[in-house]
Parts: C-alpha cells; sequence; structure tokens
C-alpha cells in the first residue's frame, strides 16, 4: 500500500470514527417485537401504529400519567352544554402539521368526516360517539355535535384513532395514506417507513405545543428510529449492549436483571390497563350454570398463575377490571375469585355435576370438558396452567390454540364454551360497552351475554352528564357481570419501559399501551 | 457450454410451473379468506361478497391460476393487501439484504470448509485430521439459532459488533460492520459439512492413477493435491454447497429474525402470519427462483470442472 494510499484510508476511517458517535448521540433506536400495518389511525388497532401515531401527531385531548386527568392538546379548552350533546373546543393557533401547513379548525372537522365516510372504512367508530355533525364556525373553534350524549368521549379522544390528519395529503395519496406518508402535527414527522424493518422518525421543527405532562413540550431529539427486532433475546441484549436505547417490549425473565443493571432505567407504568381473562360462553351447556362458572374460579389460582407466566410482576386478577381503572367499583365481592377448591367441589356437586371413575366430572352422560379456544403464543402457558388446576375439582379443559391468522375467524364462531383474551382499555366504560353489550355478539361478547339490563346501564353510563351517574351505571354493570362469573379474571398485565444508559430516565405511559406516548420524555444526559 | 445452459434452462421451466402452482394452491389451503382480510372487521357480508368478486375469487380455481400466471408472467405480482406496496417493490426491498446475507455467508465459509477438508485430507489420521473432524461434527450438530445467541450475548453484548439488523448497503463501513455477526452465525452451520465432503472426496481422489503419475512425475505433495486432484474432488462438494444454499435460504428466516435482519425470509413470514397473501406468494415465488438459479448454477460449475459433463 503507498503511502498516499494509506493516509486516505486512515483519513476515511477517522472520518467515520469520529462523525458515527456525533450521529448516534443524535438519534435515539427503540426496538420493538413487531411492526404496524400501517400508519393510518382510521384503518388499523395495532399498538404498534398506536406508538408511532402518537409520536407524529396529536389529538385534541391529551391524557396525563394518571390515566384520568385529561390535559389540553390542540384544543387549548373545551365545553360541554348541559345536555351533553354539544362539545365546544378552541383550539391553539400555532400549530403546523409537518409539511409547514397550518392546523385549523377545518382540519379538525376533514379528520372527522374522512373517518365518518363509509368510503374509508375506518375502523372502531363507536369511539366518536353518535356524532350528528361537527362544524368550524372559525379557524380555532371546532363544535362537536353528538344525537346523543356520550360520556367517554373525552377520554376517547386521547386515543390515537382522533389524531388530527392532513386530510388533503390523504386525499392525494389514496390507498398510499400512512404508507408511503402522513402529515401530522406531532413533535417528531415520520421521515421513512420500511415495513417489518424499521420507521424513522425525525423531530419535528417548530413544535413547542406537547402536553404539559412531560419536563418539555418539544422533542429532545432529533431523529428516532423504531426498530423492529422480533427476537427478544436480542432485543435484551440490545439494550444492555447500548445498542437499543429504549424498549417496553422486553421479556418478564430480564426485568430482574435489566433494573440491577445501573446503566438502565426501568419504569413500570403506574396506570396501565391491559388484562388476562377466559370468558365463558354463557349459553352454553357446560358453562350455562353459573354455579359451575363460579366454581371454575375457584378453582383457579390466580396468583400460583401469575407467579408462573410473569415471576409474579404482574397483579393477580380478582376483578375484571384493574382496580385503578377510571369508574371501577370497588364494592365488587372479591372472595369469588380466588382458589377455594372446597367451595368449587361443594358448588359443582350442588350443580349436579358428579365426579366418576376417572376422578373427572360427569352429569346425565357427560363430562365437563369445556373447549377453550386462545391465540397460540402467551396463552398456551395461561390455559395449561389453568388446565392443571381444574383437574384438581374433576374439570378436564379442552385447549385449542389456534395461530393468529385464523384465530379471529375461529374466535368469532360458536364451536367453543370459553376462550382466551388480553385486552387493553382507557376506563370502565370503555371494557364494559366494548364487551358486555348485546349488539356486540358474537364479538367482541363472545361470551353471547344479553342483558337488557346491562345494555340499559351501559346505555345510561354512556349517556350520562355527570361523573356520579356514570360511575354508578358502570359499577352496576360491574357487578351483575362479576356476580355471573362470566370470566375467569387471571392476571392485570404489568407495562415496563427500559431506557438505556446515554438517556435521561423516562417514566411509562399506560395508553394504549404506548409506554412513551409523545416521546418527549427522551432527552439525552 | 451454451447449449448446456440452455438445456438446463429448458429442464427448469416445469419445475418453476410447479413451484407456481404449488405456491398457489398452498395459500387456497389456508383457512382464512383473503376477501375478509382486505375487507377489514368492520365489513358487512355484501362487501367481503363484492370484494370476493372483485379479486376474482369466486371464479374456478383453474381460471384465478391462469390469471395469476399471466401476471407473473408481466413481472405483476399484485401488491400487498397491508402496506399495498407493489410486491415486486417489497421483494426487491428484501431480495437484495437476503443475497448480501448469503453471499457474506459464502464468501468465507466455502473457502475455510475446503481449506480445512483438504488439511484433514492431507494429514488423514493424525490429531490434525481428528480436531478437524470433531469441529465439523459439531457445525452440523449446532443449531444456527445457539450460534447466534452466543455470538448476540458476548459478542453483541460486549460492544464489538452490532447484531441488530442491517445498517446499509454492504459496501458502507456501517453495513458491512452489520453484517459480519449474521454472516458468522449463518456461516458456521456450513463449515463443518463442506469440511466433512471435501475430506471425503478428496480422500478418494488422492488415490487415482492420475495423483501417482503426477507424483512419478515428481511434483510436490501440495501442488498434487492443490492443482491435480482438489479440482476433480470438488465436484461432490459443489453439489453439496449447492443443497446447502437451498437450505440457507430457508435457514436463514431463523438468522434474519435472530438479528432482525430485513431479508426475504423475514418478509415470507410476516407475510404469512399477517394474511397477506400476494406477498406471500411473491415470497415462495422469489424463494424458489432463488433454489432454481442455485441448481443452474451448480450445473455449469459441473460443466466447468468436469468438461465431459457438459459434452454429455
Amino acid at each position: 500500500m503507498s503511502n498516499r494510499m494509506m493516509w486516505t484510508t486512515f483519513a476515511a476511517l477517522a472520518a467515520i470514527g469520529i462523525a458515527g458517535p456525533a450521529l448516534a448521540q443524535k438519534s435515539v433506536t427503540i426496538v420493538r417485537e413487531i411492526d404496524t400495518d400501517r400508519y393510518d389511525p382510521h384503518k388499523s388497532t395495532s399498538r404498534s401504529g398506536a406508538e408511532v401515531m402518537y409520536m407524529i401527531g396529536d389529538t385534541l385531548v391529551n391524557l396525563d400519567f394518571d390515566m384520568k386527568t385529561l390535559k389540553p392538546g390542540l384544543a387549548k379548552s373545551w365545553t360541554v352544554s348541559p345536555d351533553g350533546l354539544s362539545y365546544t373546543f378552541k383550539l391553539r393557533d400555532d400549530v403546523k402539521f409537518c409539511s409547514g401547513k397550518k392546523m385549523t379548525a377545518k382540519d379538525v372537522v376533514a379528520t372527522y368526516e374522512r373517518w365518518l365516510d363509509p368510503e374509508t372504512k375506518g375502523l372502531v367508530k363507536w369511539r366518536m360517539g353518535d356524532v350528528d355533525k361537527i362544524t368550524a364556525p372559525d379557524d380555532v373553534t371546532v363544535e362537536y355535535k353528538l344525537k346523543k350524549p356520550f360520556s367517554e368521549l373525552l377520554y376517547q379522544m386521547t386515543q390515537y384513532f382522533h389524531t388530527i390528519l392532513n386530510v388533503e395529503q390523504a386525499k392525494q395519496l389514496g390507498a398510499d395514506f400512512g404508507i408511503k406518508a402522513i402529515d401530522g402535527t406531532g413533535p417528531y414527522c415520520l421521515e421513512s417507513w420500511t415495513p417489518r424493518d424499521q420507521t424513522v422518525l425525525t423531530k419535528h421543527k417548530g413544535y413547542s405545543w406537547g402536553p404539559g405532562i412531560y419536563d418539555y413540550t418539544e422533542a429532545q431529539v432529533d431523529r428516532v428510529v423504531w426498530k423492529v427486532v422480533p427476537e427478544e433475546n436480542t432485543r435484551v441484549t440490545a439494550l444492555q449492549a447500548g445498542q437499543a436505547d429504549a424498549s417496553q417490549y422486553v421479556p418478564y425473565w430480564s426485568i430482574k436483571e435489566l433494573t440491577a443493571n445501573k446503566q438502565l432505567h426501568v419504569s413500570k407504568a403506574e396506570n396501565f390497563f391491559w388484562t388476562y381473562f377466559i370468558g365463558f360462553k354463557v349459553d352454553k351447556e357446560l358453562v350455562n350454570d353459573v354455579r359451575v362458572r363460579r366454581a371454575i374460579n375457584l378453582a383457579v389460582d390466580q396468583k400460583a398463575i401469575t407467579e408462573a407466566v410473569t415471576f409474579g410482576l404482574a397483579d393477580p386478577a380478582s376483578t375484571m377490571l384493574s382496580p385503578a381503572v377510571l369508574d371501577f367499583n370497588p364494592k365488587l365481592d372479591r372472595s369469588i375469585y380466588g382458589e377455594n377448591i372446597k367451595e368449587a367441589e361443594k358448588l359443582l356437586d350442588e350443580a349436579g355435576w358428579k365426579k366418576g371413575p376417572d376422578g373427572f366430572r360427569y352429569k346425565d352422560g357427560k363430562k365437563l370438558a369445556p373447549l377453550v379456544y386462545g391465540i397460540s403464543g402467551a396463552f398456551k402457558e395461561i390455559a395449561e396452567a389453568v388446565q392443571g388446576e381444574l383437574r384438581k375439582v374433576g374439570i378436564d379443559l379442552q385447549i385449542q390454540l389456534f395461530d393468529s391468522t385464523v384465530a379471529w375467524g375461529k374466535l368469532a364462531t360458536q364451536e367453543f364454551d370459553a376462550f382466551g383474551m388480553s385486552f387493553p382499555y382507557v376506563s370502565a366504560g370503555d371494557a364494559l360497552n366494548l364487551y358486555f353489550r348485546s349488539a356486540n355478539t358474537p364479538t367482541p361478547n363472545r361470551m353471547n351475554w344479553k342483558d337488557k339490563e346491562t345494555d340499559e346501564l351501559l346505555d345510561k353510563g354512556s349517556q350520562a352528564l355527570d361523573d356520579a351517574t356514570r360511575a354508578g351505571a358502570y359499577a352496576a354493570v360491574q357487578q351483575k357481570v362479576h356476580d355471573a362469573a362470566v370470566w375467569i379474571p387471571l392476571y392485570h398485565e404489568p407495562l415496563f419501559l427500559v431506557t438505556g444508559a446515554k438517556l435521561k430516565p423516562a417514566k411509562a405511559h399506560g395508553n394504549y399501551g404506548c409506554a412513551l406516548y409523545k416521546g418527549l420524555g427522551l432527552a439525552f444526559k | 457450454m451454451a447449449r448446456h445452459i440452455a438445456q438446463r434452462l429448458m429442464i427448469s421451466l416445469p419445475v418453476l410451473l410447479g413451484v407456481l402452482m404449488i405456491g398457489f394452491l398452498l395459500l387456497q389451503v389456508v383457512p382464512t379468506d383473503p376477501a375478509t382480510v382486505v375487507a377489514g372487521p368492520s365489513a358487512t357480508k355484501a362487501e367481503v361478497e363484492a370484494i370476493r368478486q372483485q379479486m376474482g375469487l369466486d371464479r374456478p380455481l383453474w381460471v384465478q391460476f391462469a390469471g395469476y400466471l399471466g401476471r407473473v408472467l408481466q413481472l405483476n405480482l399484485g401488491r400487498s393487501m397491508i402496506s399495498n406496496r407493489p410486491v415486486v417493490d417489497e421483494i426487491a426491498l428484501t431480495f437484495w439484504p437476503t443475497v448480501e446475507l448469503m453471499l457474506a455467508c459464502l464468501i468465507w465459509a466455502v473457502p475455510l470448509g475446503i481449506s480445512l477438508g483438504t488439511l484433514a485430507a492431507r494429514r488423514r489420521g493424525t490429531t490434525i485430521d481428528r480436531a478437524i473432524m470433531a469441529l465439523s461434527v459439531m457445525g452440523v450438530s449446532v443449531p444456527v439459532f445457539w450460534v447466534g445467541l452466543i455470538l448476540i450475548q458476548y459478542v453483541g453484548g460486549a460492544g464489538l459488533l452490532p447484531f441488530q439488523g442491517r445498517n446499509g448497503p454492504i459496501w458502507t463501513a456501517d453495513g458491512l460492520i452489520s453484517i459480519i455477526l449474521p454472516a458468522v452465525t449463518l456461516g458456521a452451520v456450513f463449515v463443518g459439512p463442506v469440511a466433512r465432503m471435501t475430506r471425503t472426496s478428496l480422500l478418494e481422489t488422492l488415490g487415482a492413477d492420475y495423483v501417482r503419475t503426477a507424483r512419478a512425475k515428481g511434483a510436490s505433495d501440495w501442488r498434487v493435491t492443490i492443482r491435480h486432484a482438489l479440482r476433480n474432488a470438488m465436484i461432490p462438494v459443489v453439489t453439496l454447497v449447492g443443497l446447502q444454499i437451498g437450505f440457507l435460504l430457508g435457514g436463514s428466516i431463523v438468522t434474519e429474525t435472530m438479528f432482525a435482519w430485513p431479508g426475504v425470509g423475514r418478509m415470507a413470514v410476516g407475510a404469512i402470519t399477517s394474511n397477506d397473501f400476494p406477498l406471500a406468494q411473491g415470497a415462495i415465488l422469489i424463494l424458489a427462483v432463488g433454489f432454481m438459479v442455485v441448481n443452474l448454477i451448480v450445473d455449469v460449475l459441473y460443466a466447468y470442472l468436469d468438461p465431459r459433463i457438459a459434452r454429455s
């Protein structure tokens, strides 16, 4: 190698060496398990989509870390008419999309019109309430009128489905919107998305309207790379080795080790509502007797299952909803959930299910062997643990798990007696309206819980004009389904956010299971 | 040689047709309805039916296959049902990372395997031979994910090399560094079989008459081995490498998943698990075509190594 060539090579390597850390210093790498299907808040319900949408977009209303306190977002303030039918939002006047276009009330109206438009084939429209008309009397005022009151509306508005979009861009891009590009008003802008690989965001210059729940109202990092790393070991090692800066997708087994690592910071979301449960089809022959459902509940040791599956990191569930959630009913009798084998045996005997010579229970020649459907993966371990517990009282639980490609179709059928599932919720009303409305059978009300009184109470709760009425109605629903033992609540999942050595410790948020929420907690030390 | 290649290409056509048919039929037997997936969870039965008609799924199977074949011939593989991007673009995104990974694996694993096999054959019965064979048995026995885990934990974890994804094309410094661990992982299970096959084949060749003649002419042992015996010993090795590349195409799915490498394998798994039928078909097609191209290269190499094959 000539001297000249040697020096050139040396200079190039030195340049890489110098430029590398400088560039890395401004960029944050977040690792996650799976990618989204698209970045369109009206067409996707995935958590992976929500994680990025919260960062690149804004909603009119934001949610504090307690998951109860509403904070101004794009709306500076709002008023609700006494009849609960009309919401008036006063918008900020200084908001711009990443494209530089000024955000006005017209964009808010256009966003909701797009969601409502049947052509959009928008999902979960119930989250808007029963919309009558949404108008923009001026650039900073939005009139949101409902046909009937929807007490959940402001909480629903904190969900990413309500992200305000540049609808002109959506029209231009058509089916490519949310795939090739999406223009939002969030603290970051979408630079690129390579499906199944990574999503790159850049700092939204001029952004200063972040919610006051963080130390900063603007992004502190120039670039955020959301990298898809499917293998959990790789994610954990990446955090430990400093090759990743943040992740909430860390396995339970690693939490102790990560917490002990002084270089890392592990934050547990104080309020995160994601519950694992097994639901019964209450009209199926094997489980239509409330005594059988109660007995099954009493035979299951939630504590042991939680210990085995989550290393004791989750909270064993003695109620269907997390006790910390808005409108939780604290008066529920928790003793009907939790292990009590003697009582379970007594209830099964009373219900006519007698033990046969093989140790299993029979009635009229039929074996008590309920069939449970679920999605393969995390539920396998849970289902097997429950199966083991039920054998103690003579119930031969049959487990059938499906790959996620076919599971959702199977879970919409009437083929099974029970099903395993987990779900996120923002409030008691959010969960109850979704799962227990008669109109929502066969899915997501897979229990076939059709009860007029429940529907009336849900209507009363969702149309309530004051907090006390709403809480009272939802408490009554919780009481009904709790007493009827419609589910076996298993555990309330925790959410951990791990931040790496070069970042300041970030606090985990629980909104839609997106620990980084607006991404404004990301800051270098 | 050109005629030989043309013949092999002609033979490949029915194979390709078979692959297309199997790929098409495999996705027909999956118990998920593509129309339901496209329509989304909130669609009515009528909407699903309309989409089914629009997608041609209500037509007889052979008509659907003929349509699919026609589109493939025009290089129109449809659009991904998830990302709405043309499948060809999606494949283009993932194809080169996979090719890079395979080349990066082959570039060190094949020469090393041949060198170790040659050394073992030349030192037959010695400690070196036994050590190399023990290592190659270990290489064959150890699963690829285990090698990957160890490398991630001890090399990546020590901060020596990156291990989570492709940081750029291979010709860039970042790209080159990021491919090292996945390529070492994938290649680690490749060296053993190549070394064993080289040793066996070379030992057989070294006993041949023409080798004895070369020795009688006074050629040195290494010259006889490298110049005369090795080339003729290569045919089974090339066959093995060709077959192994086929397995690499499948095996790379594990490596790609572990190292978050954005290749065809990961795309195929992602497409299948997300019910993205056109993309899954495209991925199957590209993997099959890749396998056929490798077979063709192996055939051409046979003819190069032993011209009698082309002449026959």
